[in-house]
């Protein structure tokens, strides 16, 4: 076996153990109560989870994101990148038959990405409030994710990058479930929590706002 | 580990449910939340950034929860829960926030930071660690619902003087205020106080509405404390009260939490024994206007007007177009805050914060934000349609100089309606006025 | 009609829950055994502060309602 063939099994058991992993905290959560809410509606609690994942989620819905446009879209274009990183590990070893064009357009999608991330991971070192909230897993998890996409531009664009992609894929894969970036599984969690309860109380989407 | 804080981490247990392990797992700590909050915009300081402080939670759950937090808790910040954690904690959920749900509005994941500040909340109820005064505040409203005869004699003495107020002022020989009337529409249930009983008899008899006044107040200091028992044994003198009294809703005076309860966590903890439908006196009021039910004057009021959106009524409660409505129609000069409505400042007044004498500085620090939009309005009347808002808004008057009136809601309709004699109370310049000055004898 | 009292007090405008909030806060400054006398306008502390007084362990030693005002006395009990 090569070193990058071994790289490869070791990306696909990263895969395996991050999807599993993820898998155990999602069964994990789901094990727990879930407590039906009986109160007569007002609005539609669909409505309000549809609006949590798409009208809810542009950089114009809350005051927050209006006012940290910038750092808002930022984490939009890094977590872009990530989804794209993955999509390009799930086809990697159809690199070579993509058109130069695709591969191109994931090069700079990865590369942006990845610069997206540095900021970012520069703005939790610096940034005093950031700097505050943060535990060494968010600084290690920022810095992870943003070699891995670095690397991944530059394999996509260069098989000399190729074993140093696996592994980090590996490592960046594996590492999902254990830290910080299991707030991917959370997310959906999150936003559908959210959109009940906003939902069934015609808060979000709001009648007079929704027209 | 003591038997307190083994107590206070099995209540945290029992509350882990979906949505609070989701709130304590989901935060990217992107710190987007910060200027959601009151105490963050009056005092911009990391410690008061939401992510922060449902951070000082999570390290305790982590350690209890996360494998990579036992095999190696610095790198999370997990902390094993100590007596001194919980005391910081306790004080945290208690005086850091108001429960406003505001950061959760503006937080890409949606965040639910008052589950957990509840979550917290509850582990110092169980614990003790709990401001006194809340504890006595909702034992003394379940002591009512045990015996209610050592007061009701009194109780029924007050409302026949306010009945003799009801007919003078509306020169209506008839008007009354029916108490636990059998069999009626509406049981309207309002808070300790004349204030919150006279002027929504007016119009209930302007309507001729079918109506009956609890004996009890809405107000449910077990909710502040996230006492799920507590806060059921108040409620539960209500639930009692209407299924006695085979009415067919409940209508709740102008307050916050008590309307944000009834309607939406009320049907739930009675599940069965609750088919009550739960209004507010402001969409009464707004039914009333609309229907033609009662005359408005809509010049009634020529100053400038703005109003307060309670956290509980509008964000929470999703009464946000109804009290517009009736100010729309009563109003010549209504002037929004902004921001407003879903997305309104907290008056810093909620969670129970106005009970709690010990943090009145800040309570008061953390209501600048919003004294400050009510100065950026120019209005002279704040409306307010929830006790403690009014009380805080009531304080920030006079902390921040903002020389504006301060009123319910269903006391500018009365103003509007046109009394052959003005409502005691709302005319005066002053609504909220005479401290409680301690005189050393 | 009882002792003199340690403390007296003038809740007259204050809506609930403050007067029984700062009655509270007043039998702390008083010794077992003393009183505090307060005045109040708002008609709830004729139900809240009995409730109050049973539930908190303090003793309600007078509750009237006058003209104008309503009139208790609390005794600190514990």
């Amino acid at each position: 076996m090569n070193m990058l063939m071994f790289s490869q099994f070791l990306a696909l058991a990263g895969l395996l153990a991050g999807v599993y992993g993820i898998y155990r905290r999602y069964a994990e959560t789901k094990r727990r109560a879930l407590p039906a809410d009986k109160s007569p509606l007002k609005g539609n609690p669909q409505h309000g989870v549809t609006y949590a994942f798409t009208l809810g989620m542009m950089p114009w819905a809350k005051e927050s994101t209006r006012l940290h446009m910038i750092a808002y879209l930022r984490g939009i274009g890094f977590h872009i990148g990530i989804f794209t990183a993955i999509g390009a590990l799930i086809v990697s070893p159809f690199w070579g038959f993509l058109p130069a064009v695709l591969n191109l357009s994931l090069t700079v999608v990865l590369g942006i990405g990845s610069l997206l991330g540095a900021a970012g991971g520069v703005m939790r070192l610096t940034e005093h409030n950031l700097r505050g909230l943060s535990i060494p897993d968010d600084h290690f998890a920022v810095w992870l994710v943003t070699v891995w996409m670095a690397v991944s531009a530059l394999a996509v664009w260069n098989e000399a990058f190729l074993v140093a992609f696996y592994i980090l894929s590996a490592i960046t894969l594996a590492y999902m479930p254990l830290g910080k970036i299991r707030h991917c599984l959370y997310f959906f969690f999150s936003r559908t929590f959210f959109g009940k309860f906003f939902g069934r109380r015609a808060v979000f989407p709001h009648p007079e706002t929704a027209k | 580990m003591t038997e307190t804080i083994e107590l206070a981490l099995k209540t945290l247990e029992a509350q882990l449910n979906q949505p609070l392990e989701t709130a304590l797992e989901a935060c990217a700590r992107c710190g987007l939340c910060a200027e959601a909050c009151h105490y963050y915009r009056a005092e911009p300081k990391v410690e008061h950034i939401p992510a922060y402080r449902s951070e000082q939670l999570r390290n305790v759950y982590r350690y209890e929860h996360d494998f990579l937090s036992r095999v190696f808790p610095a790198w999370t910040g997990a902390k094993k829960l100590d007596e001194v954690t919980l005391a910081n904690l306790s004080e945290m959920a208690y005086s850091q926030c108001t429960l406003c749900r505001r950061c959760t509005v503006n937080c890409p994941l949606g965040v639910d930071t008052p589950l957990m500040m509840r979550a917290i909340r509850a582990m110092a109820t169980a614990t003790g660690n709990a401001p006194e005064i809340l504890v006595m505040l909702a034992d003394a409203a379940i002591e009512k619902g045990k015996d209610p005869s050592f007061y009701k004699d009194m109780f029924l003495e007050q409302i026949r003087e306010m009945e003799e107020q009801l007919r003078d002022i509306t020169g209506d020989p008839n008007a009354s205020i029916p108490v636990e009337k059998q069999g009626t529409k509406i049981l309207y249930v309002p808070l300790a106080g004349a204030h919150t009983i006279l002027p929504p008899a007016v119009v209930f008899n302007a309507a001729k509405e079918d109506w009956t006044l609890s004996i009890f107040e809405a107000a449910n200091y077990g909710v502040f404390l996230a006492d799920v028992n507590r806060a059921k044994a108040v409620a539960k003198r209500i639930v009692d009260e209407a299924n006695r009294l085979g009415v067919k809703e409940i209508v709740i005076a102008e307050c916050g939490h008590a309307y944000a309860s009834y309607r939406w966590d009320v049907p739930n903890w009675f599940a069965g024994q609750f088919d009550f439908k739960v209004r507010s006196l402001i969409e009464v009021l707004a039914e009333y206007i609309r229907d033609g039910k009662i005359k408005v004057d809509p010049t009634a009021i020529p100053e400038g007007v703005t109003y307060h959106d309670s956290c509980n009524l509008a964000r929470n409660g999703g009464l946000i177009e109804e009290p517009r409505y009736v100010l729309n129609k009563i109003t010549t000069d209504f002037r929004e805050m902004t921001p407003n409505k879903a997305e309104a400042i907290c008056c810093g007044g909620g969670g129970g914060l106005v009970a709690l004498a010990e943090y009145t500085e800040r309570r008061l620090a953390a209501g600048k934000p919003k004294a400050d939009q009510i100065k950026k309005t120019g209005a002279r009347v704040v409306v307010a349609a929830c006790e403690n808002c009014r009380l805080q808004i009531g304080d920030l008057n006079e902390h921040y100089n903002l020389n504006v009136r301060i009123t319910a809601l269903t006391d500018l309709v009365v103003r509007a309606m046109r009394l052959p004699k003005p409502l005691p109370g709302t005319e005066a310049e002053h609504l909220f006025e005479g401290e409680g000055a301690l005189v050393e004898k | 009609m009882t002792d003199k009292p340690a403390l007296s007090l003038d809740f007259k405008g204050l809506l609930c829950p403050m007067p029984v909030v700062k009655i509270a806060m007043a039998m702390k400054q008083v010794k077992v055994g003393q009183t505090v006398e307060a005045v109040a306008t708002d008609p709830g502390v004729m139900a809240d502060i009995p409730a109050w007084a049973r539930t908190s362990g303090n003793e309600l030693v007078e509750l009237e309602k006058r003209e104008k005002d309503i009139r208790f006395v609390v005794k600190r009990a514990k």
